[in-house]
């Protein structure tokens, strides 16, 4: 049986449960916008590991029948508003979900996609260490709290962006004379620099050993806030070169991640720069673009009848 | 230089700062590398890794590194929002930097210790099993009558009450009596709840590097653990980590795990051998020359 934890008003997690439906995979849908309220759970850990059962409505589930678990928590606007005290609440449901997590850790069977693994994604510069170790090439990357090193950066680069180094989410921009002028800042804290690199976007999503690349064509910095600057996006399934599939696998693997969204660009010589590995993706806006089956193996994966990285 | 990431009131600065210092090699306790009086240049490009770190506008060879903390952004002057986006940017640069330091670094943290910080006992009941480290039975529930089911098994075994300790908080209440059981089960109807098997007099031992530090000498009955202890501390990527033992049912287990050790919890002896093994950690006796920050 496989565990679904998620929102059913979560697109993403909707097409995940409407997938495993589609092909006649059984699962269990735990709601976390109505968790722990609608649940009653008993998880007993002794050195033998962990034992229980969920009970959701109307259906109860032996921990021990789990073969497969899919993963995607809310942030409060996922959830029903509390009750009582928000305070209180909120501390409740941070205990709720430590409960969950612990769970979710231990468990034998594969986890799509387990916490720890996709902690590097709130640090783009460590995550570009691990990336680089996997085998791929980054692109040159400054971070500093130094005005004068980000001016020779951008002297010896000409084109540079700049983004979050966290996992705070960011929109790329160019580096322009309006951000030169406000580098003295950086004194308060640092900001991340790239050497903008030209050519296309292609977003590779692993799934288990499964392999989906998806070239965007644009003429946006960041494709995904193209409609901002009112330009469009062409999406095209691609087929990456061995090297670059290799490097895509291990990092994931590396990683922990089981499902993972990686983003890289092909330059115009025809070489893949990777900038980042996304543990939790959004994966819906590409297989609509392109057809391209990721949920169909992603339930596989789940289920057991695909091999896992 | 050794830089000490931390707290200039953290005993675990101040002795190794002392130790180091004793031995005429430069060191500094930094709260952060990205704040005055420290500056830091990260970089990664095809050359490969660089940091620079400048301490009062003066470039410094970082020679190795004691993780301990690293300090939180002052909030005066930040509206909420940006305050809470260049916390994360200090934390995202800081771990990048230590994970790419060449040099020793007591405790270099990945991503998932980094973030996750202090997890509770339940979160690294994984790898203690791994490492064959017994631990007291948990439970997590929202159902008050497999919470009484819990106490009354523990109860038939000769144990009185349980411990509900949550998961996100520091604290552990006995729950033993029906008023006490209300209470819980009031709880239960908000949210699940943590129980644990109460166990005996918990006695701190410190791993530093390979050494065993035990609070007032090993118990005898713990010997046999040491070897797990030090897979434990391999296993977790961690060279300075607190444990704490404890009886339970007949078996000596380990009932705390704390990747941040607290020196205070120790007698005045056993600090100073904690601190001595991490001063040599830090800067072993037969050094070769500095490392170069690469």
């Amino acid at each position: 049986m496989i565990l679904v934890c998620g929102g059913l008003a979560d697109s993403v997690t909707e097409l995940v449960c409407a997938r495993l439906q589609d092909r006649g995979f059984p699962y269990r849908l735990l709601d976390l916008a109505s968790y722990p309220a609608r649940y009653s759970v008993a998880w007993r850990w002794t050195d033998a590991g962990p034992a229980g059962t969920i009970a959701g409505p109307g259906w109860v589930l032996d921990i021990d029948a789990i073969t497969g678990v899919y993963v995607r928590f809310l942030g409060p606007e996922g959830r029903f508003p509390p009750e009582g005290d928000p305070e209180a609440a909120e501390a409740l449901q941070f205990e709720a979900d430590a409960g969950l997590m612990a769970l979710l850790e231990d468990l034998p069977c594969p986890v799509v996609n387990r916490i720890g693994g996709g902690m590097s994604n709130n640090s783009k510069p460590y995550q570009a260490l691990l990336l680089r170790r996997a085998g791929f090439e980054v692109p040159a990357t400054l971070v500093t709290s130094d005005p004068a090193a980000a001016r020779a950066f951008q002297a010896e680069h000409g084109d540079v962006i700049y983004k979050s180094a966290s996992g705070i989410r960011s929109i790329v921009r160019r580096l322009g004379p309006a951000q030169l002028a406000r580098l003295p800042f950086l004194r308060n804290g640092p900001a991340q620099f790239q050497a903008f690199v030209p050519g296309h976007n292609v977003r590779v999503h692993t799934v288990g050993d499964v392999v989906f690349a998806t070239r965007i064509e644009t003429d946006a910095v960041d494709y995904r806030y193209a409609h901002l600057d009112g330009l469009g996006v062409v999406m095209t399934p691609v087929t990456l070169p061995v090297a670059v599939e290799t490097a895509c696998l291990r990092a994931a693997r590396e990683l922990d991640l089981l499902f993972a969204g990686i983003d890289l660009k092909q330059t115009p010589e025809g070489e893949y720069v990777c900038f980042e590995i996304n543990p939790c993706p959004g994966f819906i806006y590409y297989e609509r673009h392109t057809g391209q089956p990721i949920s169909a193996a992603l339930a596989d994966l789940l289920n057991g009848t695909a091999p896992a990285a | 230089m050794h830089v000490l990431l931390g707290h200039s009131g953290d005993p675990c600065c101040t002795g190794v700062l002392a130790r180091l210092s004793a031995r005429g090699l430069p060191a500094r306790i930094v709260a952060s590398p990205l704040a005055p009086p420290a500056r830091l240049t990260w970089r990664l490009d095809g050359g490969g890794l660089t940091s620079r770190l400048l301490l009062d506008d003066e470039p410094v060879v970082v020679t190795g590194v004691l993780v301990r903390g690293t300090a939180w952004v002052d909030p005066a002057g930040w509206a909420p929002e940006d305050h809470a986006y260049m916390q994360a940017e200090m934390l995202a640069v800081t771990l990048a930097w230590l994970a790419g330091l060449a040099c020793p670094v007591v405790n270099r943290p990945s991503a998932a210790r980094w973030y996750r910080g202090r997890d509770s006992l339940i979160s690294w009941r994984p790898l203690l099993r791994r490492c064959g480290l017994p631990v007291p039975d948990q439970l997590i529930t929202n159902d008050p009558a497999r919470a009484r089911a819990f106490g009354d098994r523990l109860a038939a075994d000769g144990v009185d009450g349980v411990v509900y300790a949550p998961l996100t908080g520091d604290a552990g209440y006995l729950v033993g009596t029906d008023a006490a059981w209300r209470g819980l089960a009031n709880v239960q109807e908000r949210s699940p709840v943590c129980l644990s098997e109460p166990h005996g007099a918990a006695r701190p031992a410190c791993i530093v590097g390979g050494e065993i530090v035990w609070d007032d000498g090993p118990p005898p009955e713990a010997r046999a653990l040491e070897p797990r202890l030090r897979l434990l501390a391999a296993t977790s990527g961690l060279d300075f980590l607190e444990v704490a033992t404890a009886p339970f049912r007949g078996s000596l287990g380990v009932v705390l795990v704390e990747p941040m050790p607290v020196l205070e919890h120790f007698a005045p002896r056993s600090r100073a051998r904690i601190l001595d093994a991490l001063t040599a950690l830090l800067a072993p006796a037969a050094a070769a020359e500095p490392e170069a920050v690469a």
